[in-house]
């Protein structure tokens, strides 16, 4: 057991910042908007770690980074990103379904072309060296797990409050929300800055996660296989987007693994290895015909909970 | 006349087609007041116009003396006016019950932490919503199908629990539009009922747009009429009944 999570422990954590990243999607879409921006916000949240840990809280080389300090990256990550959601979201969420997705990826790839080439970020080297909080990476589950765990469970609990339940009127009816007294505006808003917080927090710890940041996190590729989780994964409760992050990035590990069993014809085992974008474009084709509201659905939950307690 | 809506000179343009053309009428608090006229009349642009979805070329809205004529449709909501559809717009993919409790949302303060954390003040609101989203539903027979999806209602309970929900909003001033729409002459008596009965209840104040002139005219206490967007009579259903400018409008010379 042991030399299995230390072996997939570099999915491990993988997995559960792939659910957090659709968590934060998911979060617009709650209030009936698709934004594609997740992955400028974990870039952001990215460098902020990289920056911090790197240049103003330097440690020793070998002695490991204070919890404490990697926790703060992520409080400051959180407040930019959502300052900066609030303030790229007031113009942005007045635009509608695709042109609210294609504005998101314009703010993906500004990101992306800024980090490129401003000093502070390391053009396109990027940051390397970035400290390590923990011995192994299956540690990094600490944080990572724990954070899937909080969100899963603010994400639940808002589904079944009064705020949750204005998003919701939004992505049914924006007119009829407006004429039953809510304010779409602030509204949208609100959920859009709560998915960029999240996402924010995310690049923090990926970046020490992953040792070294650069402009290829984070790009348009990324909303794509994000969207795609919430897809397939389910986009009408907060399970959906999380066992679609959990596993799609399961999924290569698992075409690997049936690429090495003996017996296949070369082309067969070079496009298990490297054909996951081909294997995700047909799984979110196969979705949208046979689960079109994807793998979890609330139908889906309410039946489980009459198994449950029959 | 104690005034709790003044509409005063509105009109609406719609390119080269004048929708609603400088119609001025007072609703006095606690009347039950008609608007009806042919199709394309204007009826439900001048609810457009008074709950804010389509803004006045010119104009202006008085209500309960404040200028509303700028005012957004959610802050029209919280100011008391509440409306049902003409082609119903309910929250078809949620429940009775949410459709309903959100409607409550100007009248309830819970933020994001406070409904995550489920505060004690938040656990207080919310049983309080919940209540009167179910009261709300036992009035218009439909606490059996609380946690239904409304999508699957049919017609007549849909139109029902539309009302429900601007009954949720705790308004002053209720605008149904075409409420007994696709109801058979049975159904029309029951609504005329009901409608009188949520007025005494509630304290309402009720525009309603309706075709079915005995409804109309045994329901409302004064009529306006609208033809090709110009108000051309407005009184008593007595006097409506009688005004040639009506006839001439509903039956051609």
């Amino acid at each position: 057991m042991d030399s299995f999570f230390n072996q997939y422990g570099f999915l491990i954590v993988s997995m559960t910042f792939s659910a957090l990243l659709a968590l934060s999607l998911y979060l617009p879409l709650m209030a009936g908007q698709l934004s594609l921006a997740s992955p400028a916000f974990y870039a952001i949240g990215g460098y902020i770690a990289a920056v911090l840990s790197t240049q103003i809280f330097p440690v020793e080389s070998g002695a490991p980074f204070p919890l404490e300090r990697l926790l703060l990256e992520m409080l400051i990550a959180a407040a930019v990103s959502g300052v900066l959601a609030l303030l790229v979201g007031l113009p942005a969420l007045r635009l509608r379904g695709v042109y609210l997705a294609l504005a998101t990826i314009a703010l993906v790839e500004i990101v992306r072309v800024l980090s490129l080439n401003l000093e502070i970020t390391g053009k396109a080297i990027g940051i390397f060296g970035i400290p390590q909080p923990f011995a192994t990476k299956l540690d990094y589950l600490w944080i990572s797990g724990v954070l899937l765990l909080v969100s899963a469970f603010f994400v639940y609990r808002l589904e079944h409050s009064r705020m949750g339940r204005a998003f919701a009127a939004l992505r049914e009816d924006e007119l009829a929300a407006g004429a039953m007294g809510i304010n779409p505006t602030t509204t949208k808003l609100l959920a859009f800055v709560l998915g960029a917080m999240l996402a924010g927090v995310v690049g923090a710890v990926s970046a020490h996660f992953l040792n070294t940041w650069n402009a290829r996190q984070g790009t348009f590729d990324a909303s794509i296989l994000i969207l795609a989780y919430v897809i397939i994964g389910g986009s009408r409760t907060f399970l959906g987007p999380i066992a679609g992050g959990l596993l799609l990035t399961a999924l290569p590990e698992v075409l690997r693994a049936l690429a090495g069993v003996p017996g296949l014809p070369p082309l067969a085992v070079s496009f298990l290895q490297d054909g996951r974008l081909i294997i995700y474009g047909v799984l979110i084709v196969l979705s949208t015909l046979f689960f079109p509201q994807g793998l979890i659905t609330p139908a889906l939950l309410r039946r489980w909970n009459r198994k449950g307690r029959a | 006349m104690n005034a709790l809506l003044q509409v005063d000179g509105l009109t609406r343009r719609f390119g080269g087609l004048i929708a609603v053309n400088n119609v001025s009428f007072e609703v006095a608090t606690g009347e039950i007041f008609g608007l009806i006229g042919p199709n394309g009349a204007g009826k439900t642009t001048l609810f457009n116009l008074i709950t804010g979805l389509t803004p006045p070329s010119s104009g202006h809205l008085r209500y309960k003396g404040a200028d509303i004529t700028a005012a957004k449709p959610h802050q029209i909501a919280a100011r008391g006016i509440a409306r049902t559809f003409q082609n119903i717009r309910l929250f078809s993919g949620l429940s009775a019950l949410d459709n309903i409790r959100i409607a409550q949302h100007v009248h309830t303060h819970t933020g994001i932490l406070a409904g995550v954390l489920r505060t004690p003040a938040a656990r207080r609101e919310e049983q309080a919503v919940r209540e009167r989203a179910l009261e709300l539903l036992r009035l218009v027979h439909l606490e059996q199908r609380a946690d239904e999806a409304v999508g699957g209602f049919s017609y007549g309970d849909q139109r029902r629990l539309e009302i429900a929900r601007a009954l949720a909003l705790a308004p002053e001033l209720l605008l149904l539009d075409e409420p007994g729409a696709g109801m058979n002459t049975n159904e029309k008596a029951a609504l005329s009922d009901f409608i009188r009965h949520i007025r005494e209840q509630f304290n309402l104040t009720i525009v309603l747009i309706e075709h079915h002139v005995p409804l109309v005219m045994g329901l409302c206490d004064r009529i306006a009429v609208l033809n090709f967007g110009e108000l051309i009579a407005l009184g008593s259903p007595a006097q409506v009944q009688n005004d040639p400018a009506v006839i001439e409008a509903y039956l051609g010379e």
